[in-house]
């Protein structure tokens, strides 16, 4: 005999019904949400220069967001050190403004993403890659001593600026037309910031994609079918580094300004943050969570009883989505199912 | 030849320090496998905890006694209410300290207002010894150091607690079948690693001026350490700490100084990846 349910099933099917949705998909209405908030933001905020140029910074700290998720919300790389790219390529483009007069827009960002993406390179092959697989743990320490080693150097180095580092950056050109701060330098930032998303969204969804979410699941498996589960991570780890890199560049240009404070631990536990908070491992998390942090740190600094303790909040708040809510403000909406993704030819998804 | 003593008992007094620093965070990673980022800031609170006793009138020596016991509660109800959450995953750990570091670290720049405050040596002054001065207090760190890290290897090697903690962290599956509380041990390995951080902050905070950040400019350095030594050994880290702390004190002589700091990491770095194990694998704590 069937039981009630299992003859409902059967009979359905029989029917030839669609098979009933097995979760409802958010992160598409989300994304949604979030490209028209971005897309209204600028004409609502017209008259509020100031707001404006926040919502440029959201954006562009999201890139680095972003990338914090291709290391540990794809391939389970813990980065302590995603800062270290960001303001590397940042020193790089602000020098070549410099001393090389130069800042067309082809050529920098270009730059800054390669530069981004060779120096995740190096950090990769000599982290991840080698005859012993490292463990977790060093690959951790070794990005969070990168990034506080390249801090303290650049803080001692006189050519790039010392402690002070650069101000005055020269402004991003596109032919004659310079960038300042504004709405034309937000689309930017939104054009990128959406070239980008859709990139990572690609690969996360990618064949590649399904390799990393089985090497989050079980990697000494996945090693065992013969993939060479390193070259993977380090293969995401450079393209992470790159985003990174092209954050960066846009950060210096946007601000005028880069320091040693842009590179080191610092900024790069508050990438671990905005991922975390957001939702790892979902891509639109990360920029919530920039969002989420950033605004509310701006609009609470104008409060004088709250100012000092913010970093506390900050602190409290990291502390109680890793005791509590591992999976981020999204993880309330989104279910587990998809925020690790479906793979397949659509129509054969399970 | 004065200058010379002079360097090597420099040299020796910061590895001290440096020992005395990552002992404690030694034995909480080889024990419970985290590394604890919120260790800087049990140092600085051993430091501050000697600037509020004096700054309330009482000894300095009164401070650096009940530094390393503030230090062992804090550790104790921290290790309650969230470090235990952790044990199984070191990385999420990483984070979780961090944030306590964070919030403890704030916190006291909110009470300290951003200020610097300096303490003045307990005990002040030289003492010479072949024609050569030494610091008192430097000396006194050394002393200190040498017989914590010979009472932290008798604790460890001689009395039935230890032989606890040693069976704990070689096998903690048989260590609770033989009627172990592991989850007590870990407890108070914590509590220990703490207090050690603590004493660690009391002895040097005369030595640098206090400010929230004393304890982080160790923070990595002492990492490495960990890493150069040999997780799961006692001997590991106090070597790897003396390596460090070599290295740290005595590049800035050989190289120009803005590199030497960077240099340490890279060097660190690179023997912790030829040799992942550690200096030290035979013989376990």
């Amino acid at each position: 005999m069937l039981s009630a349910t299992e003859t409902d099933v059967a009979a359905s099917r029989e029917r030839g019904a669609a098979r009933p949705p097995m979760f409802r998909a958010m992160l598409p209405y989300v994304e949604l949400g979030a490209l028209v908030a971005a897309l209204v933001v600028p004409f609502a905020l017209a008259e509020r220069t100031d707001l404006v140029t926040l919502a440029t910074n959201v954006l562009i700290l999201s890139l680095l967001a972003i990338s914090f998720d291709l290391c540990w919300g794809l391939s389970g790389i813990m980065s302590f050190g995603q800062a270290l790219f960001f303001g590397v390529a940042g020193y790089a483009i602000a020098l070549v403004g410099r001393d090389l007069e130069f800042s067309e827009i082809w050529a920098t960002l270009p730059l800054a993403m390669l530069v981004g993406l060779l120096l995740a390179g190096l950090f990769a092959s000599f982290l991840l890659l080698g005859r012993k697989p490292p463990t977790s743990i060093f690959v951790a320490l070794g990005t969070l001593t990168g990034s506080y080693a390249a801090e303290r150097l650049v803080s001692g180095w006189q050519y790039v600026g010392a402690g002070n580092g650069l101000s005055s950056v020269k402004l991003l050109k596109l032919g004659s037309y310079e960038f300042v701060e504004g709405t034309a330098f937000y689309f930017l930032a939104l054009v990128v910031l959406v070239a980008v998303y859709l990139g990572a969204r690609f690969l996360k969804s990618s064949q590649l994609g399904l390799v990393l979410a089985g090497m989050r699941q079980n990697e000494e498996r996945l090693a065992f079918f013969g993939y060479r589960v390193q070259l993977f991570k380090a293969l995401v780890f450079s393209l992470a580094g790159m985003v990174a890199g092209l954050g960066g560049a846009l950060y210096s240009y946007h601000q005028g300004f880069i320091g040693p404070g842009n590179m080191g631990p610092g900024l790069s536990t508050t990438a671990v943050l905005y991922c975390l908070l957001g939702g790892s491992g979902t891509l639109i998390g990360p920029i919530l969570g920039t969002a989420t942090v950033e605004v509310l740190s701006y609009v609470l600094s104008d409060v004088d009883a709250i100012k000092p303790i913010w970093p506390v909040i900050l602190g409290i708040v990291l502390l109680a989505v890793v005791m509590f809510q591992p999976k981020g403000i999204l993880g309330l909406v989104v279910s587990d199912r998809e925020r690790i993704g479906s793979y397949g030819r659509r129509g054969q998804r399970r | 030849m004065g200058i010379e003593v002079k360097l090597a008992f420099d040299l020796l007094a910061f590895i001290s320090v440096m020992v005395l620093i990552v002992l404690g965070l030694g034995i909480i990673a080889s024990m419970m496998g985290i590394f604890n980022f919120a260790h800087g800031e049990f140092v600085l609170l051993g430091a501050y905890t000697v600037y509020l006793f004096e700054s309330s009138g009482l000894s300095a020596w009164a401070g650096i006694l009940a530094a390393p016991l503030v230090l062992a509660l804090i550790g104790l109800v921290l290790e309650r209410l969230v470090i235990r959450r952790f044990y199984a995953a070191p990385i999420i750990a990483m984070l979780g300290t961090y944030a306590i570091g964070l919030i403890i670290r704030e916190t006291v720049r909110g009470l300290l207002g951003g200020h610097y405050k300096s303490i003045d040596e307990p005990l002040p002054g030289v003492f010479t010894l072949f024609g050569v001065d030494f610091s008192a207090w430097r000396t006194f760190i050394v002393l200190t150091t040498i017989a914590i890290v010979a009472g932290t290897w008798l604790f460890l090697s001689r009395t039935s607690v230890g032989l606890q903690v040693r069976g704990s962290l070689e096998n903690p599956n048989l260590a609770r079948a033989c009627g172990i509380s592991t989850s007590k041990l870990y407890t108070l390995t914590f509590a220990f690693g703490a207090a050690l951080a603590g004493l660690a902050g009391a002895l040097i905070v005369p030595l640098y001026q206090l400010s929230a950040d004393i304890g982080t400019r160790f923070l990595v350095q002492a990492f490495l350490s960990v890493m150069l030594g040999g997780v799961g050994t006692f001997e590991g880290p106090v070597l790897g700490a003396a390596a460090v702390g070599g290295m740290a004190a005595g590049l800035p002589w050989i190289v120009i100084p803005v590199l030497a700091d960077p240099l340490v990491f890279v060097i660190a770095l690179v023997i912790v990846k030829l040799r992942p194990q550690g200096f030290i694998t035979q013989g376990r704590l």
